[in-house]
């Protein structure tokens, strides 16, 4: 862009009044590389935990080879250290999808419910809701779904195996109904319905309101203007807002560890037993009386947990910023 | 270039026939929605059918079947729809408010039985898990949070603030890089900051379980949320005043520090609340970098040093009747501590469009 184009009033992007060329004083050079170096922490930050965790893990790493992901055992009693996670990766991501399958729907519900049909004032309460749901710490969610929410959600586990129980993903063989993925999903769910729903409710709220009033002048019901106008407009938006979700479902810790029997013996699709992994819930009930090398082996795990929740969370905030763009056009 | 009308003095309501009521579709509305209440309540009652099973297998149903009825009959086939919605909206809504009062309503009622000055001054030496709850506290833990939040503070706050300053005032070249490396920051799972501060200073001597090592870790989690904020709100800066601080031939330092900073100053302590009421409560990386103490440590470069959130946790897994009250008791305390800190915030933004 030339800068002889006439100029719209309003419409200009700051300029950068200070050119990298011009001559500057001493203390303004001073200002700008403190101001860049302290902006280069993040970068710094996140390769140092790449660089820590990753040699301090290297050795058990590469002595336990592929296995490492693979295998289902855990043990530091034979004299011969196993360690391997496979359970536990795949507990992480078990639970996760549990917890999207209860949350997507809700929070969109919730979404649609605070953006189109609520009255103005309970759209308000509802949006401070959902703040006050978002700020509540993981260690009390934990304590109460340790102490209070198990029961609960024991019991409806219990039901569905009564009634549901001839389908594989419902069987129970244990006749034990707490500490199973099902209520660590809905724990899960309970932390993420938040995050989906701020996102969702953002971009559904951006939706042009001449399409949907077009919509509804075409003689469209609501139900319809918001299937075929407002959430192809916001999908985008959205699924960027569950792959939040999903990466704060992976790295929940605290929550976890109290509501799931964490067991080195992969749970494929039994829900209902009291048998399941987390990664980052296992690094914390291992870690208290850890042997050095299982020490390394644990940062090993937190590495694949640092990688694995960095990719989700990168490619969520490309699909949300990528939606934003096409809205702009 | 844009016109502007002037606003009309009366401005005329568009009509909207499709809000118009009559008296038969509120009375058919209100039956949809009391019916299948009362038949829900009559089999629960009469029936031995757990409620959760005819919650799921007959309420739903007929709710959905009553509403769809009814705005069939009011709006023809393109109702059906909309009472699909409605219903479905309703319901999401309950659930949710439903698990956050019993997350709320379960912590004020079982935490308040702990409460009392004794809980929220002394320490816990001397303190079992069985020990009666007029003796001993949190007073450790209070003390030791705040130091730990406190030195989280002194480090994410100037880093957070100065990102935000470089990708919306100096706008240097890797301005797009920096958002991108605060986003990806912000995705670190708390379990891992706390691992990284371990394998990074303690594992090496630098430190033991110390408050500086937790708060280093805290730091980490924290530094996104204020980075973010911070960006926001330093947007809303208005141009001119940028511009008139240019003309009267100020440096850049000084148009940032004296010009910009403190006409966002109220949206940047908004930053730093919500960076603190994100940290607070997490347990994870407190367990890997403070540790835990049953004594008053406020010395923060050596020794474990306790916090509510590791208190929370130690007395949850011990498991006797008043260790667990104790555990409601600081969660308690934890969870007002949030909620200051959330009315803070906004009190602090209620008039945003105002001035800034």
């Amino acid at each position: 862009m030339s800068s002889s184009t006439l100029e719209v009033p309003g419409n200009t992007p700051t300029p950068r009044y200070f050119g990298r060329e011009k001559s500057r004083t001493k203390s303004d050079k001073l200002f700008s590389g403190s101001i860049i170096v302290a902006a280069l922490s993040s970068l710094f930050v996140l390769t140092a935990i790449l660089i820590y965790l990753g040699s301090n893990s290297w050795p058990v790493l590469v002595e336990q080879g592929i296995s490492f992901v693979t295998g289902s055992e855990w043990s530091t009693t034979d004299g011969v250290e196993v360690f391997q996670i496979w359970p536990m990766l795949y507990g992480t991501l078990l639970n996760a999808i549990i917890g999207l399958v209860i949350a997507v729907p809700v929070s969109v519900f919730l979404a649609l419910f605070i953006v189109f049909l609520a009255p103005r004032n309970l759209s308000k309460v509802l949006t401070v809701v959902i703040d006050i749901l978002a700020a509540i710490p993981s260690g009390i969610i934990g304590l109460w779904g340790f102490l209070v929410f198990t029961d609960t959600a024991a019991g409806w586990g219990q039901l569905l195996n009564q009634y549901l129980g001839w389908i594989p993903l419902f069987a129970n063989d244990q006749n034990q109904f707490a500490r199973s993925p099902f209520i660590a999903g809905w724990v899960l769910a309970i932390m993420i319905i938040p995050i989906i729903t701020v996102v969702s409710r953002e971009v559904l709220a951006q939706t042009p309101q001449e399409l949907l009033d077009a919509a509804r002048g075409l003689g469209g019901s609501l139900s319809g203007s918001i299937r075929m106008v407002a959430l192809p407009h916001a999908r985008g938006g959205i699924v960027g807002g569950v792959m939040l979700g999903l990466g704060r479902a992976l790295g929940e810790t605290i929550a976890i560890y109290f509501v799931l029997n964490l067991i080195f013996d992969v749970n494929i699709y039994k829900i209902l037993n009291p048998e399941g992994g987390a990664i980052a819930s296992m690094i914390v009930a291992k870690f208290g009386e850890a042997t050095p090398n299982e020490i390394n082996a644990l940062l090993g795990a937190g590495l694949i947990l640092f990688i694995m929740t960095l990719f989700v969370n990168l490619a969520a905030n490309y699909i949300v910023k990528r939606s934003q763009r096409e809205k702009l056009i | 270039m844009t016109i502007t009308l002037e606003k009309p003095i009366n401005p005329v309501k568009p009509p909207k026939p499709w809000a118009k009521r009559n008296k038969s579709t509120v009375i058919s509305n209100a039956i949809a929605v009391i019916f299948p209440i009362l038949v829900l309540a009559a089999l629960f009652f009469t029936t031995e059918i757990p409620g959760p099973v005819l919650v799921v297998v007959v309420f739903f149903p007929l709710q959905l079947l009553t509403a769809g009825v009814t705005s069939f009959m009011d709006k023809g086939k393109r109702g059906i729809g909309d009472a699909v919605l409605s219903v479905g909206c309703v319901t999401a809504f309950g659930l949710v408010v439903a698990l956050l009062g019993s997350v709320v309503l379960s912590v004020i009622a079982r935490g308040f039985p702990a409460i009392r000055f004794s809980f929220l001054t002394q320490n816990n030496i001397y303190i079992s898990p069985t020990t009666d709850l007029t003796y001993g506290g949190i007073g450790h833990a209070l003390l030791g949070t705040l130091l730990v939040v406190l030195i989280a503070t002194l480090i994410a706050v100037p880093l957070g603030i100065a990102s935000a300053i470089y990708i919306t005032d100096i706008k240097g070249r890797a301005a797009g890089f920096v958002r991108f490396m605060v986003q990806a920051m912000s995705g670190v799972p708390s379990i891992v900051a706390g691992l990284f501060i371990f394998a990074a200073i303690i594992l090496t001597d630098v430190v033991g379980f110390s408050a500086i090592a937790g708060g280093l870790a805290y730091a980490i989690l924290m530094l996104p949320t204020v980075a973010r904020t911070a960006e926001e709100v330093l947007r809303l800066v208005p141009k001119e005043v940028r511009d008139a601080a240019v003309a009267l031939g100020s440096s850049r330092a000084r148009v940032t520090m004296r010009i910009v900073l403190p006409t966002a100053k109220t949206g940047l302590i908004t930053a730093v609340v919500l960076g603190v009421a994100r940290i607070i409560g997490e347990t994870a990386p407190l367990l890997l970098t403070t540790s835990n103490a049953n004594n008053t440590n406020l010395n923060p470069f050596s020794d474990p040093v306790s916090t509510i959130p590791v208190y929370i946790f130690q007395y949850l897994g011990s498991g006797y009747q008043t260790s667990i009250q104790r555990a409601w008791g600081a969660a308690l305390v934890l969870l007002i501590v949030v909620a200051i800190l959330f009315g803070l915030t906004r009190y602090l933004s209620r008039n945003k469009r105002g001035n800034v």
